[in-house]
């Protein structure tokens, strides 16, 4: 070892006891303190843990019925107040039906400040054939509880990152999330103009109408226009939203965002309509669409595999393992559904990855629309279930769930 | 239910190191993690065509192939393989000098490039800055000296061969800079890396700082190529290999003993028998929280008062996606720490303080280190400052999601002002993480991922000399950053490995009791 050329001089007295003593010294630090009992409770995270439940229990205090829709007013079974969230966000119920054990997202269609006293709603459309809603529309009652998420997702407004002017196109039941961001415009909770193009099929068929007119009666940010796709009529748009429709409403001469939510068929109509728009990818936001129902149709889907091929996926969880059957047509999680086994999932997207899984064996395809997964994950085999379909036997590890 | 013989509680850095280790060493090892994806804060996340590193800034202790680190030595023994990229420059620092002057430098990695910059900023530094990388080293050394004697370090041999370390090492960096007659503008610059230890210089050892700085002034840094996601699920998929069982979505309610000794936990996927727990938990919480009180002893409560819950490393992170290049954007550095001032105690004071007064934070853009980090024509930075616990607690719900965005303008502000870089405009993604998010997702006090402050007595060397005072429960010792190598990335994967080595020796004298 080369001679140091520094001598540090003497810094106070005994300072090379003082080294030797840094046992010592802590020994009488650590003595002179009481014994008291030891609180694992600190307040950061007792208010992390208010916002982000692991899940919620939730009761329905009241149904509003409309059209071919309910409003599910829900409050906590225990009567505490509800987590805060972000007009935008969606709760994920997990229900069991039948034997299965599904999850649903359905976007907050109340302002956030209604959390605070205690509610959030949530309104459920009728979908004919479908698995879920029709059940939740004919079964559920007042005072029944539900198991949900904590609210998620990213679909809301971002004032650093969003325009001030939002141009929202909603179809359908998309609308529940462009509800609640004029409820918290009017509450005075969000601080951006929206502007909603509001397809829907004909004026009967409009959900929120009078919820819609009336906020935009008192509160000059919110703007709604109505879109019937097959009814023409005075006072209203003709016809489909297209680019022409957008800049129609536009603001001129100044940056917008648009936030788009409606069914699958509406993304795919308007998705040349917004290229066409020439927007920067930052100004364009949309919901999440769930998983096709149609994999065989995606680009890169293996041609050689029959329609509706059956598949069985042995599957791990903690110390527990599974046998069961698949279908090529379904997502993985449908099949872990219908075995009725406790998997985590939420968005049904791809997006919030909390159903990420491993792999061990076997193949799946991933709609490309639906491709989320970080690139670790990719290179290192995990899925997310929820929007990967079965193209071979599968052995599959999935994590736990907590409620 | 299988019965293991060590159950590693959290698949953070320290976590995934202990799993290895005693993989390595044959024990049939679960390591359960109670999130859906491993690392901890060595995670990342995704939003829109981004995918974003939530905590690492730089690994330290790392080192390139041919002057390899502890970190790397280590991950190599594992058969830990992914691609690195290396941040060149240690840093840039915009702030001011004690006296109020202005302070923009860019400071190389390499030691003399290092001490041959500085002289171009502070004139006439050369021999005292050459003097301190010189008691750097002899730290260094004396550290693996004193670790590799396994807490019976010979006085003679410290005496005659460190003696420079044993006159400094147990003082507050400041004073031994001062000892040192460091001209005050060195020191200025010297005092940028404070936050990555989360105490100041009139608090932090000496012999802590020295062994981080030296690291990476003399070795660099490196991320990884695709974010600490995959550091971390590298590590997983080694430890799989290696005939190690990991469950995701489990969590630890509460640690069972037989008598006094640990016999298993209960978790979300049911009780689990084993020998041995490293638990990448804070103690306070398993005390507070997950085990019986009658099992803690006094010296352990005395020791959590005496610590009286400070926790260092609040985290408080914004993250940007943007849509320009860096050249675009007018970013030229990986990390830019900017403060009000160099002075490392006001600054603390001001964390302290709350947002209000909070002007420290680091900025960073990993494309600089990283040009694939995201997809051409973007890039990806991020700020991050501490919060202050208190004003964290007060917020009332309905003023989080603004209050947590009020921290990010003013980093963005910040940023603007004093170095003309403006993202406004460019922002395609953004997230904010505050101590909240942290305390959500690992668990960790007050959204904590440094642990106790390695403050005054309670620094990383005394704790190293009491490790064996330190841990009497049997078969239950607490990893991480609240152990004695206190906190960072190469810390926590020592300290686990280092854990993991006093577990195994443990279960090996039980075994030899038996028989």
């Amino acid at each position: 070892m080369s001679e140091l050329n520094v001598k540090v001089g003497l810094i106070g007295k005994f300072d090379m006891l003082k080294f030797k003593n840094m046992a010592k010294t802590r020994e009488k630090a650590i003595q002179a303190a009481p014994a008291d009992e030891i609180s694992g409770v600190f307040p950061v995270n007792e208010k992390a843990r208010a916002l982000h439940p692991d899940f919620l229990e939730l009761t329905i205090d009241s149904i509003i019925a409309r059209n071919n829709a309910k409003t599910f007013v829900l409050k906590r079974a225990d009567g505490k107040p509800l987590p805060y969230f972000r007009a935008g966000q969606y709760i994920s119920l997990k229900l069991p039906i039948d034997g299965s054990l599904v999850t649903r997202s359905y976007s907050l269609c109340s302002s956030p400040k209604e959390a605070l006293s205690g509610t959030y709603a949530i309104t459920v459309r009728a979908n004919p054939g479908g698995f879920v809603a029709d059940r939740l529309l004919s079964e559920k009652k007042q005072g029944d509880t539900v198991i949900a998420s904590g609210p998620q997702g990213f679909f809301y407004y971002e004032d650093l990152r969003d325009a001030k002017q939002v141009i929202g196109l909603a179809g359908g039941s998309g609308i529940t999330p462009f509800l609640s961001m004029a409820r918290a415009i009017c509450d005075g909770i969000e601080d951006f103009t929206l502007t909603l193009l509001y397809g829907s099929r004909t004026e009967e068929d409009i959900l929120f109408r009078g919820e819609l007119d009336e906020i935009a009666r008192v509160c000059p940010k919110f703007k709604v226009v109505h879109v019937l796709s097959d009814e023409e009529k005075e006072g209203f748009e003709q016809g489909f939203i297209t680019a022409e429709l957008i800049r129609k409403y536009a603001p001129e001469g100044e940056a917008y965002s648009v936030f788009l939510c409606g069914p699958e068929a509406m993304y795919r109509f308007l998705k040349p309509e917004i290229a066409e728009l020439g927007l920067p990818e930052r100004l364009f936001r949309r919901k999440l669409i769930d998983v096709t129902k149609t994999p065989w149709a995606c680009e890169g889907y293996p041609k050689d595999l029959e329609e509706g091929a059956s598949f069985e996926i042995t599957v791990k969880q903690g110390p527990q393992t599974w046998t069961i059957p698949a279908s090529a047509d379904e997502p993985v999680l449908v099949a872990l559904e219908r075995a009725g086994i406790k998997a985590p999932s939420r968005c049904r997207a791809g997006e919030c990855g909390w159903c990420r899984s491993r792999l061990i064996e076997g193949t799946v395809f991933i709609p490309p629309e639906n491709e989320m997964r970080r690139w670790a994950d990719v290179h290192y085999g995990y899925i997310h279930p929820c929007c990967s379909f079965p193209t071979s036997d599968l052995v599959l590890e999935i994590p736990g769930e907590f409620y | 239910m299988p019965k293991y013989d060590i159950v590693v509680v959290g698949a953070g850095n320290a976590g995934l190191s202990a799993a290895l280790q005693c993989r390595l060493a044959g024990k049939k090892t679960l390591l359960i993690e109670q999130h859906n994806v491993p690392g901890g804060a060595a995670t990342s996340f995704v939003r829109g065509r981004f995918e974003i590193e939530p905590s690492l800034h730089e690994l330290c202790d790392f080192g390139p192939a041919d002057n390899p680190g502890d970190v790397r030595n280590i991950l190599d023994a594992y058969g830990v393989k992914l691609d690195w990229y290396e941040c060149k420059d240690c840093f840039r620092i915009v702030s001011k000098y004690s006296d109020g002057s202005p302070m923009d430098v860019t400071m190389p990695s390499g030691i003399e490039a290092f001490i041959d910059k500085m002289e171009e900023y502070v004139p006439g530094s050369r021999e005292k800055t050459q003097q301190l990388f010189d008691l750097f080293q002899e730290v260094l050394d004396g550290i693996a000296y004193i670790t590799a004697s396994k807490g019976h370090a010979d006085s003679k041999v410290l005496q005659a061969k460190y003696p420079n370390m044993l006159r400094t090492g147990a003082y507050s960096t400041k004073k031994v800079f001062k000892a040192l007659k460091l001209p005050q503008k060195c020191q200025d610059i010297l005092s940028t890396y404070w936050s990555y230890l989360g105490v100041d210089m009139e608090h932090l050892a000496f012999i802590h700082y020295a062994a981080m700085v030296h690291k990476y002034v003399s070795r660099s840094a490196y991320i990884p190529a695709h974010t600490s996601h995959q550091l971390s699920t590298a590590m997983v998929e080694r430890f799989r290999e290696l005939g190690g069982e990991i469950w995701f979505n489990c969590r630890a309610e509460e640690f069972l003993f037989e008598g006094d000794r640990l016999c298993g936990l209960r978790t979300n996927l049911g009780v689990i028998d084993c020998d041995y727990c490293l638990a990448n938990i804070n103690p306070d919480i398993i005390y507070g929280k997950m085990m019986p009180k009658e099992l803690i002893p006094e010296r352990e409560k005395k020791l959590s008062k005496a610590r009286g819950r400070i926790m260092g490393g609040r985290m408080y992170t914004a993250y940007f996606c943007l849509d320009a290049t860096p050249e675009e954007l007018g970013i030229e550095d990986y990390s830019i720490f900017l403060s009000g001032t160099a002075d490392s105690a006001e600054e603390y004071r001001n964390i302290q303080g709350g947002m209000k007064t909070n002007d420290y934070t680091i900025f960073l853009c990993y494309n600089i280190a990283n040009p694939g980090f995201s997809a051409p024509g973007t890039c990806v930075c991020s700020f991050t400052t501490f919060g202050a616990p208190d004003e964290w607690a007060a917020l009332e719900q309905k003023d989080y999601f603004k209050f947590k965005n009020e921290g990010a303008k003013k980093m963005l502000r910040i940023l603007k002002e004093k170095t003309g870089i403006d993202l406004s405009g460019h922002i395609e993604e953004m997230e904010v993480a505050s101590p909240l998010t942290f305390a959500r997702f690992l668990g960790v006090p007050e959204g904590s991922v440094y642990g106790y402050e390695t403050r005054d007595w309670d620094g990383m060397m005394a704790r190293m000399m009491m490790l064996g005072a330190d841990y009497p429960i049997k078969g239950l010792r607490p990893i991480g950053a609240a152990g004695p190598r206190g906190d960072g990335y190469s810390a926590t994967i020592i300290c686990g490995q280092l854990m993991a080595a006093n577990a195994l020796k443990d279960l090996k004298e039980w075994e030899g009791g038996k028989a």
